[in-house]
């Protein structure tokens, strides 16, 4: 639980500007924690995925979103083109699968939804606090604090979180939530897991799958490329992909770094204490060196010929 | 007004009338003057007309925004979270408005009392710039009643944006504070002035803490996104810094740039004081902001030898990176600094101008335009944009309405009296 | 989780369905001609499957059900440990496959053989068996291909009759 440590703590010398608390935490700041221990996650092996989007169906069903727009029976959907990308999540869909082309291979399908990460990025970005990273590994969030400024949106690396736009008077980020309140709560996996016809997604806690990936890329290295996606990216994810192609060629983006996102970050928040604590006295000293010797009583009158002092 | 001045009716700029009155609040607001000449001084400008079209659209627009939601007047993008109320609202207006902290450190904290003459109009821009500010983040929350959330009900400390509302929201209180002694002067408060005026120092203080961290603040927002904007424009270590920095010319250009408007379209406002001095001033603020923008230049360059980021110059976004530097920051020094050396205060204000222009480029960068570098480019909805202006002429009016009534660009006369 | 009754139930059903279909399947060379699988009927119907038709296509037994028939086994993998295997007394794809979805918990946990720990449930052994054949043979992959959906199946797909108006008509492929 030291994860929940450290983002209290962070939290605690952010509020209160303590500088002097700073000190002992620098090696919580660069350590990378891993998330919780007992934590679950799903495995996704996209070699396995035939793009029948069962998944899709059960989630819509499961989250109690609005129609979709078209049948989840419909395959014309993963040739859908907005501003040269292909789906992505939206208020209405919490998961998408994308149908890919590498050359000189068949084609690959991609399952994309909320990869709940071990360090959220969303999480750290808010400044209301309306995510949680629940020991059951899910990343949830709660509308009722959200104040709408959408910079969760911006943090994410993975582009995941929507919002209602269309609302006036309620809108909200819509995102893939685990199941949490209906399935993993209890212990159940999600209900896109569940409905796949190929098992192309494994529920578990998150470390006995990091073993049964790499189980299988040992079992069978000319199937997979050696890579388990998300086992270290932004620091680790909830969701993790293996692949029978290279990952980028399945739309993956592969220049994320290892580091959680609020490692990018710690640079800044760092200094904000060592401003507050220093500033004060600095200027107060420079406006007593500038001052010495000259009249004090200036302002009130506004009198001062600036040329004079010149 | 010129017209006015030129029949010989002088604009009220005393506490007290010529005949020992004291003038009432109704003809403080209409500056002195009788309703009718006020209303004809109105109609006769030129610009009232164009701010009355863009009000006639825009004000609608905006309610329409409040009524049927941000999905009407924005592409709703899930990939540009951040349209333009943020990008020009947020991270231009707030740079730009650095010049109330720069010119109460000038003045208060160095004793420079020579800037003095445009101390008031400097704290008055920055009140303003963030005001606005906020204003279009009002527009672009999603739920702007629930703005006070991370004040007074819910925390999340560790984020940047926390500390840039906690930050802005300070400031800004700080900021009325400030410009309140203008303020009181003008209703004739004379306690409230000197309660203020006591207190100077500690706000000046309280103003540069603030300042030096939202500024950077705003710059560390986008450290959140290191894949989604274009690394010459990203930089982990020196983001802030980069904010900060570029910042601090930012702020001393606008006062330039208002002072410059000022001088031309309402010198009968101006006092004998503050008409002798703006040349000296604009030149001495155009000596501080190319010392700022010199820095700048030489820490924009610093991260991209940090990050060793050379080979992305030789691209076309290196191409546009490139512009932005020659354009906002080297043209801008050159100008500045030929301004300067020669004393021309033309080529100062042109300077100023440019460096202004450059800020607003960087800014619109950073949040707009290599914003997603990988993805399509957003081209905002034409309501947005309608919105965007309309708000920043609200935000002119208002900042022609307070000049025109505030001792800000003048001094009262018989004050001591009041 | 799943109670042993429930899946002592499930367990017992799948022997019966075993015992009714299958009843001479340990002979070799006899099979039966027609399977219906239809354990798992819920969104589609259950799938009419020609076993003789399979067994004609195939080289052999072990394609499908590894090392259980006593013929070779194919997948080299299997092999290691089971290539002069005898034919056993469970040749169903549900003696071995639960059909409880799978966790990583409850395989890995419970599943003392080593090898076994990454056994896929009963609908993915369908599946991944039958549609990963048919995908290299070019045979038909299709859901609808295999097995007809039910009402279920069309209010969940939000298909046939329950289809969005825009898209009504549109089919799967």
């Amino acid at each position: 639980m030291s994860k929940i440590t450290r983002r209290k703590f962070l939290a605690g010398s952010m509020a209160g500007g303590a500088a002097i608390a700073m000190a002992p935490t620098k090696k919580a700041f660069g350590a990378n924690l891993g998330g919780f221990p007992d934590g679950m996650g799903v495995l996704v092996d996209m070699t396995r995925c035939v793009g029948c989007r069962s998944c899709e169906a059960a989630c819509n069903k499961e989250q109690n979103l609005p129609d979709p727009d078209k049948s989840f029976a419909d395959y014309s959907v993963f040739d859908e083109i907005k501003h040269g990308e292909k789906r992505r999540p939206t208020e209405k869909a919490y998961t998408v699968v994308n149908r890919y082309e590498p050359e000189g291979s068949e084609p690959v399908y991609r399952k994309i939804q909320c990869n709940h990460c071990n360090e959220p990025a969303c999480l750290t970005s808010c400044f209301v606090n309306a995510y949680t990273k629940t020991p059951e590994g899910a990343v949830i969030y709660n509308d009722k604090v959200c104040v709408g400024c959408r910079n969760c949106m911006i943090a994410c690396p993975f582009s995941i979180p929507a919002y209602s736009y269309s609302s006036a008077f309620n809108p909200i980020i819509k995102k893939c939530i685990f199941c949490y309140d209906t399935r993993l709560k209890n212990g159940q996996m999600p209900a896109c897991v569940e409905a796949c016809p190929q098992q192309v997604m494994v529920f578990g806690k998150r470390k006995e799958l990091i073993k049964i990936a790499h189980d299988r890329i040992r079992r069978s290295p000319d199937k997979y490329d050696d890579q388990l996606y998300g086992e270290n990216e932004v620091g680790g994810t909830g969701w993790l992909y293996l692949s029978g192609v290279p990952f980028q060629e399945a739309g993956f983006n592969v220049s994320l770094p290892n580091e959680p996102i609020i490692n990018n970050v710690k640079d800044f928040l760092a200094i904000v204490p060592m401003v507050l604590a220093i500033w004060p006295a600095l200027f107060t000293g420079f406006h007593l060196l500038a001052t010495k010797g000259k009249s004090h009583g200036h302002g009130d009158d506004h009198s001062h010929d600036g040329q004079e002092e010149h | 007004m010129k017209k006015l001045a030129e029949n010989g009716i002088k604009p009220h700029d005393a506490q007290l009338k010529p005949d020992g009155r004291k003038f009432s609040l109704m003809e403080k607001l209409l500056l002195g003057l009788t309703l009718d000449q006020y209303v004809q001084q109105v109609i006769r400008n030129k610009f009232n007309w164009l701010l009355a079209l863009i009000f006639a659209v825009g004000i609608p627009l905006i309610i329409y925004r409040f009524i049927f939601g941000l999905g009407v007047v924005t592409h709703s993008s899930y990939d540009y979270p951040w349209g333009l109320f943020l990008g020009f609202g947020l991270f231009c207006m707030v740079p730009l408005s650095a010049s109330g902290f720069m010119l109460g450190t000038t003045v208060e904290i160095f004793g420079r009392h020579d800037f003095e003459p445009i101390e008031r109009l400097a704290l008055l821009n920055g009140l303003l710039g963030y005001f606005f500010a906020v204003v279009y983040l009002l527009v672009d929350l999603g739920q702007p009643w629930r703005l006070a959330y991370p004040m007074v009900y819910s925390f999340g400390p560790a984020a940047v944006l926390f500390l840039v509302g906690w930050h802005v929201a300070t400031y800004l209180s700080v900021q009325v504070a400030e410009v309140s002694t203008a303020f009181f002067e003008w209703i004739g408060f004379r306690r409230g002035y000197e309660f203020i005026r006591k207190g100077t120092i500690g706000l000046t203080v309280s103003g540069i803490i603030l300042s030096t961290l939202h500024q950077g603040a705003l710059g560390a927002l986008f450290v959140y996104a290191p894949g989604k904007v274009h690394p010459l424009w990203y930089s982990a270590s020196f983001q802030w810094i980069h904010f900060f920095v570029s910042s601090i010319p930012a702020g001393l250009s606008m006062v330039i740039c208002v002072s410059t408007v000022v001088i031309y379209t309402m010198k009968w406002r101006c006092d004998q004081r503050f008409i002798d001095s703006l040349d000296r001033i604009t030149i001495s603020l155009a000596k501080g902001a190319s010392m700022g923008l010199f820095t700048y230049l030489f820490i924009k360059f610093l991260a991209v030898a940090h990050d060793n980021e050379w080979a992305y110059l030789a691209t076309g976004w290196g191409a546009w990176w490139l512009f932005e530097i020659f354009f906002g920051v080297v043209l801008a020094l050159i100008v500045l600094g030929i301004g300067i050396h020669h004393k021309s205060v033309a080529l100062c204000r042109l300077g100023a101008l440019i460096t202004v222009l450059g800020i607003l480029l960087n800014r619109l960068n950073t949040a707009l335009i290599t914003f997603n570098w990988n993805l399509y480019q957003e081209i905002p909805h034409i309501f947005e944009v309608i919105i965007a202006i309309t708000i920043f002429a609200i935000y002119i009016a208002t900042y022609r309405f307070i000049l025109n009534r505030l001792p800000i660009l003048y001094q009262f006369k018989n004050r001591a009296e009041a | 989780m799943v109670s042993t009754g429930k899946k002592f139930m499930a367990g017992l059903a799948g022997l019966l369905l075993c015992c009714l279909t299958m009843m001479n399947c340990y002979a070799m060379e006899s099979y039966p001609e027609e399977i219906e699988i239809d354990v798992l009927a819920d969104l589609y119907e259950g799938v009419v499957f020609d076993h003789g038709l399979h067994v004609m296509m195939t080289e052999g037994c072990a394609v499908c059900h590894h090392h259980t028939t006593g013929t070779p086994v194919v997948d080299s993998y299997c092999a290691k440990c089971h290539a002069d295997e005898e034919p056993m007394a469970s040749v169903s794809c549900q003696d071995c496959h639960s059909s409880e979805p799978v966790t990583a918990g409850n395989v890995r946990g419970k599943d003392a053989l080593l090898f076994h720990d990454d056994k896929p449930d009963l609908k993915a052994a369908y599946h991944l068996s039958c549609l990963g054949c048919h995908q290299e043979m070019g045979a038909p992959v299709g859901c609808q291909d295999c097995h007809a959906r039910t009402e279920t199946g069309d209010a969940f797909f939000h298909s046939g009759q329950f289809a969005p108006a825009e898209s009504a008509g549109s089919s799967g492929h």
